[in-house]
């Protein structure tokens, strides 16, 4: 997904059903027990570049949260 | 979940906050239109929330958020290999310090030479819902943030 009309659908600027339900796809997430697929990251206070396989590699286990401000 | 964190960091378990798009965007907090912008409010969380655990951002199109389920507040737990072990659609510490503690005696169990087989379980767990402290965020995103989650339930 690249192209301005997606990255604003992501951004929605609304909180409104059409916007959000359409992203709500937890069924369609990764398998418990199988290889998680791996991402770029970015440290927040840093700017680093990072990736979540550096991230979980790192500790016997590791919590994720996803979230944002709002 | 900060306090998750430091319980169990000497236990090597690590924890991050994954910054993902804005859920209830506002006049104050408006949707991400820069990888600029996703690092100012990505600030504001670590300031005003007071979240201590290392803040990542994902990619301005949510390439990492939309490939786990794109949920606005969920946690997933990984062991060392990269296997997703526990994931729930929605963050609860009180679920997460069980699940943890859990594995972690599964980690005891296989020291102590135990042979042990993954299997799968789904069960529902119970999550506080504090509504007052719920429309405070929203009032701190923008007045149009409090209008539209009424609106939508």
């Amino acid at each position: 997904m690249t192209d301005q009309t997606d990255l604003e659908k992501y951004n929605y600027d609304k909180f409104v059903p059409e916007n959000f339900m359409p992203w709500m796809r937890f069924d369609e997430s990764p398998n418990l027990g199988e290889q998680a697929p791996d991402f770029p990251l970015w440290h927040a206070e840093t700017g680093e570049e990072t990736s979540l396989s550096a991230i979980w590699s790192a500790n016997l286990y590791t919590i994720v949260e996803f979230g944002s401000f709002t | 979940m900060n306090g998750i964190a430091d319980k169990y960091a000497a236990d090597n378990v690590g924890s991050i906050f994954l910054y993902t798009n804005e859920a209830h965007p506002g006049e104050i907090m408006p949707p991400l239109l820069s990888m600029e912008q996703k690092f100012e409010h990505a600030l504001k969380l670590r300031d005003i929330y007071g979240v201590t655990r290392p803040i990542m951002l994902d990619s301005l199109d949510g390439a990492c958020h939309r490939r786990y389920g794109s949920m606005p507040n969920m946690t997933w737990i990984f062991n060392r290999s990269g296997i997703p072990i526990y994931k729930s659609d929605w963050s609860d510490a009180n679920s997460v310090d069980n699940a943890i503690a859990y594995y972690l005696d599964v980690a005891t169990r296989r020291r102590n030479k135990e042979r042990l087989a993954p299997f799968k379980v789904e069960r529902l767990d119970y999550r506080n819902q504090d509504q007052e402290q719920f429309y405070a965020g929203l009032a701190r995103n923008g007045p149009r943030a409090v209008t539209e989650f009424r609106d939508a339930f």
